[in-house]
C-alpha cells in the first residue's frame, strides 16, 4: 500500500502542562511509528489563544506532526487521537509530495502575529470594500 | 501536485476578447491576490493571512468583494474551514 505524506495538527488540553504535552507528543510519535509511519517533523507551537472556547478553555497547546504513512495507518492514528481525552481537536491533511516542510515557528512569532491580527481585522473592511 | 489548480493554467483569454462589458460605477479592477503573487500560499495553519479574508463577524468575504479567482477562493474556503475546526479562526465574532 502506498504511503503518503500527511500532517496532523493536534490541539491539546492546557491542563497537560508543558511536560505533559512533550510526553503526549512522544506517545503520538510512537503511535504513528507502530502503524508503520515515519515521522519527519514534530513542531510544538506552545500555548496559544483559541479563537473560541473549547472544553471551557480559552488557550491550548498546539502540536504539528509531519509524517509518511498509509491511509490505513492514518485512520488508526486518528481513531486513537479521538479517544484520547487530552486531545481537544485535530485536523489531518494530505500534503503534496513536493511541498516544502512546514517552516519552524516559535512562540515569539505568535505573539507578534496576534497583535497584527487585531490590527488587520479593523482595517480589513475598509481595504476590501471600495 | 494537489496544489496546482485550474486557475493558474488559464490566461489565454480574458482581456480584449471581442465584447467589452461596461463596469458600473468607478473603482479599479480587482485582481486575485494569489494569482498576482505566486509566493503567497494558502495554508490553513497561517491564521494571520487567512484573517484578511474574514469579515469582522468572522464570515468568509465573498470573492465578489475580494476579487479572488474561483480556484483560489475555493482553496481559501477549505483552508478557513480547516483552521476553524482547530480553533485557529472563529466561526463567529467573539461574544462578550
Amino acid at each position: 500500500m502506498a504511503d503518503r505524506r500527511y500532517e496532523t495538527l493536534v490541539v491539546i488540553h492546557p491542563d497537560q502542562g508543558e511536560p505533559g504535552v512533550k510526553e503526549l507528543a512522544a506517545r503520538i510519535r510512537k503511535l504513528i511509528e507502530e502503524q508503520g509511519g515515519t515521522v519527519s517533523q514534530i513542531q510544538e507551537w506552545g500555548l496559544r489563544d483559541l479563537a473560541y472556547v473549547v472544553a471551557k478553555q480559552r488557550r491550548a497547546f498546539y502540536v504539528l506532526f509531519e509524517y509518511r504513512a498509509t491511509s490505513k495507518a492514518l485512520a488508526e492514528v486518528e481513531r486513537n487521537l479521538k479517544l484520547t481525552d487530552a486531545v481537544l481537536r485535530l485536523v489531518s491533511v494530505r500534503q503534496a509530495e513536493n511541498a516544502p516542510p512546514a517552516p519552524p515557528r516559535t512562540a515569539r512569532r505568535f505573539e507578534r502575529e496576534e497583535g497584527e491580527l487585531e490590527g488587520a481585522e479593523q482595517e480589513n473592511l475598509g481595504e476590501e470594500m471600495p | 501536485m494537489m496544489r496546482e489548480r485550474a486557475g493558474e493554467r488559464r490566461g489565454g483569454k480574458g482581456e480584449g476578447g471581442g465584447r467589452t462589458f461596461r463596469r458600473r460605477g468607478m473603482g479599479r479592477r480587482k485582481v486575485c491576490r494569489f494569482c498576482a503573487d505566486k509566493a503567497m500560499l494558502i495554508d490553513y495553519k497561517d491564521a494571520r493571512a487567512l484573517g484578511h479574508f474574514l469579515s469582522e463577524r468572522g464570515k468568509i468575504i465573498p470573492s465578489r468583494i475580494t476579487g479572488n479567482c474561483a480556484g483560489h477562493q475555493r482553496e481559501l474556503t477549505t483552508a478557513i474551514k480547516r483552521a476553524r475546526t482547530v480553533a485557529l479562526l472563529p466561526y463567529t465574532a467573539a461574544y462578550p
